[in-house]
């Protein structure tokens, strides 16, 4: 079981020892299902932090932008940062050693096991609220949520409302860690694929008129993009418009740049952009979900994210994430891969 | 800034003018506002063509070529020349492909003229944003390593040795020699293997300017064309070569035995053993695999023999590092696996034997003396039944290759056999006889007609022992009837194969192997004894299947393409390579992963190209999730602008 207790006192222990600079993790929202990102940077401030299904946010987005502001720091501290991961973040934070964006010394991974529930998806409490506000909720024996609203108390087992990846997850602890609370069991659920199962069971035609409707829906707002850990670029390759200039940037650079994608959201540029960042995240995506949930539009995001996962487990034997000394997938190749081209 | 571009169609007689309307190219391209001058002509590749663009740049002044002609594999070099000679850089010549890639595979001719068109604007395009390049200059290490020491191997060493380069010769077994040394005779000449042979063997061993490495094995080889890296493991023989005087007490006391390799296991050898008589270098290998232990506790019975102290237990593995400018792989076959031929006994029937097997039963140095005698009972076999394409020519199940060699040797088994066993009779199952080669028609009709060798047209289907008999059934096709043969033996052709550890040894230098596991050459016509790695050329059987009198001509083609490196101070490498954008590098290092050719790697962070290595095969550049890294002059903008010219209006 985990411990908040025990990790407060951890929490406040580095703080107090100067191992850190500060903490990332959770503390209360005024959305009562959603835990808020919180950064901790005195040790006073450690019962702010809270351990819950409402922790659902994906904190290592924030170890990016720690390391652009080292970067333009004269004198940077470099202390590690503290940092609070599930399972599904802490292959996050692998697979950015792996691509050697950050190096182990930046962070002291504050490991926290789902053990056998999950995070909440917040779209499914709400349909089942059918539109009333949460005021407040509470956690019955790790069964059940009980959520009031100002007209009802309402008490829904949590499997029913825990966010889809938990629910096909197959490693919910932290599989790099410098501290670590819960269980390591891994878990075998039935059917790890089981959200492709409906759209992979249409047509062609039918896939495509899906994805048709969805992706023109999209609004190019790029909360998905800025929300996703993977997307660290400085230069988004698919979108002209933030094009990193930098002191070496020649004019010529600038002139040459290529508009592979319009930036105007019509379909066609909306298929180009969602699938070039699908293809992007192949071998490296670790299933956080975060672009689903953060999508305005509603987009079904993970199912492309998902859907290249499979194919990289069926065909490569590959999973984003396990190990920061893993080759990537996109770059490397085994003889008994399956394509005799590929020799 | 606009460019002055010329553009130059070819008709190629009507290869390219029969199914494309050239003059409307030329007049199309004349459009194009970066182009200045644009005209057409039947054959740009000869002189006066060549001549006419050279004068048009000087006359137009232009700046950049566009020649619309065959496949840049063909005439990209002779009109990158042509540009240089007109005054301009030569990477500001691109070829657009108008005759492979359109008139070859289209009919319509309005369609292919629009096509055509396309495919030069598109070329032109990318020759506006070509930037000069110089070549590369990469200095040279003057010194050959060859790989194998069988007849490819002698030879391609000797012919660069004679042109008076230093050349290491790397044999993983005891003596140089290969498979042409355990032969008998050889067709169609029936002159004795070992005779041609070993002068050429002497004259290895005392070339002065040969190091001969016997026992070794290459490990690995790092570099590049000109400056290639080789370590090469030499295991230890245990024998001082130097003071060892050959008087075999070594071998009488060894007690014990193991299948000889050279007899094919027909005869067994000591533990500590000289492969044969004649062998180079003439010493005794100590095969450690099979000695009781170099303890004296453990037997050591050699070393107490040993007069002159040759025996040296504490000899050790030596790793060698040479340097070395051009390579030369002849690592040869071995045969199919008998594994894979149970169907006809072999292996199980001590009768059934394999071609190499009855070399050495025929040979003057063999177990038999050159007397043929069956194996389990040494009496003389009066009807002996040999069967061609044993694994060859079987896609189902086997190799789908034709060995094409078994034709002739099977010949050359049977004449040879009625010549030591007049009064026997030889049976050769065949699908067919390929006898293509000087002489090798006549041979085989020799042996029809004045040996009285049977051919039996078709299949064998089973082969099985009864009654000290070895029962063959077969069908003659063209009789129409079954047959069945009570044998004394079976000899098979079978199948050659890469000599095993070959697919190992060729990732180790990645070289690239075919579908049955042969050295896939660069172009099967063009560039047959040539690798696609620059720097590696390839000889004998361990590319296909040959014959000596091919193994040896490819060995000197192949020592011929290797003295061209070694002849010159220095080589120029294409600059056609990758560069890194560092403001966009973000150092996750999947290009450094996916290179075929090693030549990036990461520095403070950063990837960093090695010119000399990278082929400009833009396999990095498509893997950059950060579009970082690019080739020269076939950048992503290019290709950017080519595609928008091909798909656009």
């Amino acid at each position: 079981m985990v411990n908040l207790e025990e990790i407060k006192k951890e929490a406040k222990n580095i703080l107090e020892e100067g191992k850190v600079k500060y903490i990332i993790g959770y503390a209360k929202s005024s959305n009562a299902l959603m835990a808020a990102p919180t950064f901790v940077k005195k040790p006073e401030d450690i019962d702010k932090l809270i351990w819950d299904p409402t922790c659902f946010q994906n904190l290592v987005k924030f170890l990016l932008d720690e390391k652009r502001k080292k970067a333009r720091e004269k004198e940077p501290d470099i202390r590690p940062v503290g940092i609070f991961v599930k399972g599904c973040d802490s292959r996050a934070i692998n697979v950015l050693l792996q691509e050697k964006f950050i190096t182990r010394e930046d962070v002291y991974i504050i490991g926290l096991s789902c053990e056998d529930l999950g995070v909440l998806d917040e779209k499914k409490i709400f349909k089942k609220l059918k539109g009333e506000e949460p005021e407040k909720i509470e956690f019955d024996q790790r069964k059940n949520i009980v959520i009031s609203t100002k007209e009802k108390t309402i008490k829904i087992p949590l499997k029913e409302i825990l966010a889809e990846r938990c629910l096909e997850c197959t490693s919910s602890f932290p599989v790099i860690s410098d501290v670590f609370w819960g269980d390591r069991n891994n878990r075998s659920p039935k059917e790890p694929f089981k959200s492709l199962e409906q759209i992979e069971s249409l047509s062609q035609e039918k896939k495509w008129d899906f994805w048709q409707q969805q992706l023109s829906k999209c609004i190019r707002c790029y909360a998905c993009r800025s929300v996703c850990p993977m997307c660290y670029c400085d230069e988004c390759v698919v979108d002209s418009i933030n094009l990193a200039i930098t002191a070496d940037t020649t004019a010529e650079e600038k002139s040459q740049k290529i508009k592979w994608i319009e930036k105007s959201p019509e379909s066609s540029e909306n298929f180009g952009y969602h699938l070039v960042r699908a293809m992007h995240l192949a071998g490296r995506c670790i299933d956080c979900s975060e672009c689903e949930r953060v999508c305005p539009v509603d987009i079904p995001l993970r199912l492309l994210n998902k859907k290249l996962e499979k194919v990289a487990k069926e065909l490569f034997d590959y999973k984003a994430g396990l190990d920061p000394e893993q080759p990537s997938l996109v770059s490397s190749f085994k003889d008994e891969d399956p394509e005799d081209f590929i020799r | 800034m606009k460019k002055r571009t010329g553009v130059f169609v070819c008709h190629c007689g009507i290869n390219i003018a029969g199914t494309v309307d050239v003059k409307n190219v030329a007049e199309e391209l004349m459009k194009h506002s970066d182009v200045t001058h644009s005209e057409d002509y039947v054959y740009m590749c000869s002189d006066p063509g060549q001549k006419l663009i050279e004068n048009s740049i000087k006359e137009h002044n232009l700046d950049s070529v566009v020649v619309a002609c065959c496949s840049p594999n063909l005439h990209e070099t002779t009109f990158r020349n042509c540009a240089k000679a007109g005054g301009i850089n030569e990477f500001q010549c691109e070829i657009a492909n108008i005759r492979e890639q359109c008139s070859w595979v289209h009919k319509d001719k309005l369609k292919a003229t629009e096509k055509a068109i396309k495919i030069t604007r598109s070329t032109v395009e990318h020759v506006v944003k070509n930037k000069s390049l110089e070549p590369i200059s990469i200095p040279v290490t003057r010194r050959g390593l060859v790989i194998g020491g069988g007849i490819a191997g002698i030879q391609a060493a000797l012919d660069m040795a004679n042109s008076g380069y230093e050349v290491i010769l790397v044999e993983k077994s005891p003596s140089i020699g290969g498979h042409m040394i355990q032969l008998s005779e050889t067709f169609p000449t029936l002159d004795c293997s070992q005779c041609i042979l070993t002068p050429k063997m002497v004259d290895v061993s005392k070339h002065p300017k040969i190091k001969l490495l016997t026992y070794s094995e290459v490990q690995e080889i790092t570099g590049y064309v000109g400056n290639f890296k080789a370590k090469i493991l030499k295991k230890p023989t245990y024998v001082d070569p130097d003071k060892c005087t050959l008087c075999d007490k070594c071998v009488d006391v060894c007690p014990i035995v193991v299948p000889n390799e050279f007899d094919i296991g027909l005869t067994g050898r000591k533990a500590i053993y000289i492969p044969f008589p004649q062998a180079i270098p003439a010493t005794y290998t100590l095969d450690i695999v099979n000695c009781p232990g170099l303890l004296p506790i453990a037997c050591g019975k050699c070393i107490d023999v040993c007069e002159p102290g040759a025996i040296d237990y504490d000899m050790k593995p030596e790793i060698i590092e040479e340097e070395i400018g051009s390579i030369v792989l002849a690592t040869g076959y071995d045969l199919y696996d008998k594994e894979n031929m149970k169907e006809y006994g072999y292996g199980k029937y001590a009768d059934v034997l394999d071609g190499l097997q009855f070399e050495r039963l025929l040979s003057a140095s063999g177990p038999t003396m050159g007397e043929v005698l069956r194996p389990s009972d040494h009496k003389v076999p009066k009807e002996v039944v040999f069967i061609q394409c044993v694994g060859s020519r079987d896609p189902e199940l086997h190799c789908a290759y034709c060995s094409k060699i078994c034709c002739m040797y099977t010949a050359k088994h049977a004449m040879l056999y009625k010549h030591h066993v007049p009064d026997g009779q030889a049976y050769i199952f065949y699908i067919d006889i390929r006898s293509g080669g000087k002489d090798y028609e006549e041979f085989v009709q020799r042996a029809k007609e004045e040996d009285g060798v049977v051919y039996l047209r078709g299949k064998v289907s089973k082969i099985f022992e009864e009654n000290g008999k070895i029962t063959v059934w077969g069908a003659d096709t063209l009789a129409g009837k079954d047959i069945e043969i009570n044998a004394d033996m079976v000899v098979l052709a079978t199948a050659m194969r890469p000599t095993k550890g070959a697919e190992e040894f060729a990732k180790k230098l990645k070289v690239s192997l075919d579908k049955d596991g042969f050295l896939s050459e660069a172009h099967p016509k063009l560039r047959p004894v040539e690798s696609v790695t620059s720097g590696l050329f390839f000889a004998g059987a361990a590319q296909a299947p040959k014959d000596i009198p091919e193994a040896v001509a490819q060995a000197s083609g192949a020592a011929a393409k290797a003295i061209i490196i070694l002849s010159q101070d220095h080589l120029f490498h294409s600059p056609i390579v990758a560069e890194v954008s560092l403001n966009l590098c973000t150092g996750c290092g999947m290009c450094v992963d996916v290179c075929p050719y090693d030549a990036l790697s990461l520095k403070d962070n950063k990837a960093e190209v090695n010119e000399v290595l990278c082929e400009g095969c833009g396999t990095c550049s498509a893997t950059c999730l950060r579009a970082a890294i690019e080739v020269k002059n076939i950048t992503p903008g290019q290709i950017y602008e080519m595609i928008d010219a091909s798909v656009g209006g």
